[in-house]
């Protein structure tokens, strides 16, 4: 916890660093770039609700990579998983309001992200059937389910799902009633940000208190050593990828229900990729995931307030997230390769 | 050229590879080293050629001391060597791999035809037509190794060495290979090789040098010896099967009888074998190792189905029983290393119902129960927390055995469950063995160590080629006469 600590503070000093060259570049001055973000990320309420907000998603689908990992599951298709459990959701309201179900939100809400985190599940589930029946690579499987699943969505929007033909591709607008509750209505935070914090400690009991969990991680460790001890290796990492598509899918339900409350093409922003960072800077710990995804989620909020007030633009907080990631990634591999020295010796 | 060995002495950590070994290799003579498994003999070879560097003695080629620790060095000055793991790539073609041997600098312009063209003539001498343009990774492996020969043969280096060369070949590609072994040694070369085929040996080379346990037996022309010798000088005297008072089983136990069982390859690995196991009794199943003794093991443990079994124990369908289980490969079967010691003693832990309360595990019980069993087997580590990757061979295998061992299993399946510890730390191994069968359970256990089959087992079977014979019968088999 503390070696994992002082990862994540490494990387915010690396960031920062990198974030000074970068507006540097832009010609944004770097004291008044650096304030903008800081103003953005945590300089009154609604800063801090924006922070919490982005980093609810980001919580989450880090949560699954983690739990797919820990289980030598290589899932690199958050994405797919969290449009795919957004879809979900959203393919029901329309039975909802026919129903008459709309009119119970407290059984309609926690349905809707019910089936997000089955849809999430599902779309997982494909690329661990691949795995296990074909020995087809993870990684590849679901990198590729990706964009299957932004095809998917393209097709529901402006097909079966969309609300008025002629309009706009969106699916029917959700009802304000089944909305994620709200303690201030001025501000975008809302429950889920809650629900995410209570997910990583579920996240953290599964991998750590249950046997279930332990059987996965020694499964992502050592598939001979599961083998010897009769633990059905392949079943465990399908379960893994279960859980880990469900967090992906939960995810995209609570930002369709809580923020966009309907779906068009662009419906993910990139939520799924980012969620490998978030995950790679925990070192795989669910309560470090916390941490590192406030992290970005804050560095997000603030490049947003950078954006609008700077000549930059909004392209600017995509190379912010590239950067984190880029950074995050080459910290990985640099420590690493420091740690694995002393082990060599050791040996 | 005349290569000498003097005195070498060679240790991996705490285990001594080599003990101040001696021997003499003559131009003109196939000379082959024999020994058992972690005998010493690859370490050796290492260690002339340069792959290896001693800790203490000196390697003298026609009298001048080579750089000892660098391949390198030795390769320019004409010892060559030939893995039994090939050196090729897989991608490239005959000609490309051929070349690469060759390859004079990163930098220079090369033509690869130029640098194969020497390799490919001495195959031709040797009767051998290679097409250059065929990708290595499609030619038999018989083949492959003939390319792998030609490298070290094509710079008519006058020391050649064979790392267990007929391991991988068929009968009459060890017969195709032991002519060009004989050739090379009419030409004059000083030839080596290291076999555990007392067949071959005897057909082949002109003498034999002998190790065990990293000490030099003895070394004698091949027409003073005979296949009796070289066995006893392999595996030692005979240990006095009578040495342990022998158990009362009056119990029947449990009969297999008729069982086969596949391999990984789908190769018929245990070929209709029947035997008992009984409780109290520790039965040993010795050979050379890739007899079938771990697919047996692993069909005991329940990790592997049988393909049939004519009659068996009657179990309900289903049931598992509680088996402890030893793997053989600690390192791959047994632990995960990256975990700690307490989680891999909990593979076996979280079993017991003890442990668990629905889909939760009882971490306090689990911890405690690790702790108490660091204690009772004096498990070396800093606490329970700690990565089982940082623990000395002999404490490894002792979280294994621990785990195994702690919960009276009414079965326990160990293979080589002493391989590669030290004295004290097999000792331990062997006793808890022996304390497991006493309080009852019925102990498997494979070895290729007959020092220890003789000693620990009560009844003793061997396995070769899949089949199981009585100890009694099976003499002849000692010394490996197949693998």
């Amino acid at each position: 916890m503390i070696s994992a600590l002082k990862r994540v503070f490494g990387t915010i000093a690396a960031l920062i660093l990198l974030l000074g060259v970068t507006l540097f570049v832009f010609g944004i001055p770097v004291i008044e770039g650096f304030s903008l973000i800081a103003e953005g990320a945590g300089a009154d309420k609604f800063a801090w609700s924006r922070t919490l907000v982005k980093a609810t998603p980001l919580l989450l689908t880090g949560l699954g990579m983690v739990v797919a990992w820990r289980g030598g599951m290589y899932n690199i298709g958050g994405e797919g998983q969290f449009i795919v459990g957004g879809l979900f959701s959203a393919a029901l309201v329309p039975l909802l309001l026919k129903s008459g179900g709309a009119q119970v939100p407290a059984i309609a809400i926690p349905l809707l992200l019910l089936l997000s985190a089955v849809g999430g599940a599902a779309w997982a589930w494909l690329a661990a059937w691949l795995y296990v029946r074909r020995g087809v690579d993870v990684v590849i499987s679901t990198i590729l389910l990706n964009f299957v699943a932004i095809q998917l969505l393209a097709y529901c929007v402006t097909g079966p799902l969309r609300a008025r033909a002629g309009d706009v591709p969106l699916t029917l607008l959700l009802p304000e009633a089944l909305t994620l509750w709200r303690p201030d209505r001025q501000m975008d935070l809302h429950a889920g940000v809650l629900l995410a914090l209570l997910v990583a400690v579920a996240v953290a009991v599964y991998l750590f208190r249950t046997k279930a969990g332990f059987y996965v991680r020694l499964a992502g460790e050592s598939v001979r050593v599961a083998r010897a001890n009769r633990i059905d290796a392949a079943a465990m990492r399908i379960q893994a990828m279960l859980v880990s598509g469900a967090l992906c899918g939960l995810a995209g339900g609570i930002e369709y229900i809580a923020m966009a409350r309907q779906l068009g093409t662009g419906f993910s922003q990139n939520w799924g990729f980012l969620g490998i960072p978030v995950a790679l800077l925990s070192g795989l710990d669910p309560m470090v995931a916390v941490i590192s995804a406030l992290l970005f989620g804050a560095l997000f909020a603030g490049s947003e307030n950078l954006a609008r007030f700077t000549s930059a633009g909004p392209t600017l907080i995509y190379i912010v997230q590239a950067l984190a990631v880029l950074g995050v990634v080459a910290l990985r591999s640099f420590l690493s390769r420091r740690g694995k020295k002393p082990s060599v010796q050791a040996k | 050229m005349k290569l000498v060995a003097r005195k070498i002495s060679k240790s991996y950590g705490s285990l001594q590879a080599l003990q101040d070994v001696s021997a003499d290799f003559l131009p003109g003579e196939i000379h082959a080293i024999l020994g058992e498994n972690g005998a010493g003999k690859s370490t050796l070879m290492a260690v002339l050629s340069g792959f290896a560097s001693p800790d203490s003695g000196e390697v003298l080629l026609e009298g001048s001391p080579i750089p000892l620790g660098r391949a390198h060095e030795c390769r320019r000055l004409g010892i060559e060597m030939i893995h039994q793991h090939f050196t090729l790539v897989p991608e490239f073609t005959v000609e490309e791999n051929l070349a690469l041997a060759r390859l004079p600098s990163l930098a220079s312009k090369v033509n690869i035809t130029d640098l194969a063209r020497p390799a490919l003539e001495v195959g031709k001498t040797l009767g051998w037509q290679l097409d250059p343009a065929a990708r290595v990774g499609d030619l038999a492996v018989g083949v492959q190794q003939r390319l792998e020969i030609l490298k070290a043969l094509s710079a008519n280096a006058p020391v050649v060495i064979f790392d267990e060369p007929t391991a991988v070949l068929a009968p009459d590609e060890v017969e195709e290979l032991f002519r060009v072994l004989r050739r090379l040694r009419d030409e004059g070369r000083t030839v080596i090789l290291i076999a555990h085929k007392l067949k071959e040996i005897m057909s082949v080379a002109d003498r034999a040098t002998v190790l065990r346990l990293g000490r030099h037996i003895g070394s004698a022309p091949i027409s003073d010896l005979d296949e009796r010798i070289l066995t006893q000088w392999m595996v030692g005297e005979l240990p006095n099967p009578s040495a342990r008072p022998k158990q009362v089983c009056t119990e029947e136990g449990e009969r297999f009888e008729g069982l086969t069982i596949l391999g990984d390859r789908g190769q018929v690995s245990v070929r209709s074998v029947s035997f008992s196991l009984r409780r109290g009794e520790i039965v040993g199943f010795g050979g050379v190792d890739g007899n079938g003794q771990v697919e047996l093991a692993e069909f005991l443990a329940g990790v592997r189905p049988a393909i049939s079994l004519l009659s068996g124990p009657v179990r309900a369908p289903g049931e598992v029983r509680p088996v402890a289980y030893i793997p053989q490969d600690r390192q791959v079967d047994g632990l995960a290393l990256e975990m700690t010691v307490q989680e891999n003693m909990a593979v076996v832990g979280t079993r017991l119902p003890s442990m668990t309360r629905g889909p939760f595990l009882l971490a306090r019980r689990l911890r405690a129960w690790a702790t108490d069993l660091i204690d009772r087997f004096d498990i070396r580590v800093s606490g329970p927390d700690e990565k089982v990757r940082a623990l000395s061979g002999g404490n490894q295998q002792k979280v294994v055995v621990s785990r195994a061992l702690s919960e009276q299993p009414s079965l326990v399946v160990a293979v080589n469950p002493t391989r590669g510890l030290d004295l004290k730390a097999a000792q331990f191994v062997r006793d808890q063995l022996r304390s497991a069968s006493d309080q009852g359970a019925a102990v498997a256990l494979f070895t290729t160590d007959l020092d220890e089959l003789f000693k620990v087992a009560d009844r003793r079977f061997f396995m070769s080629g899949g089949d199981l014979k009585a100890a009694d019968r099976a003499e002849g088999m000692l010394g490996g006469s197949s693998a």
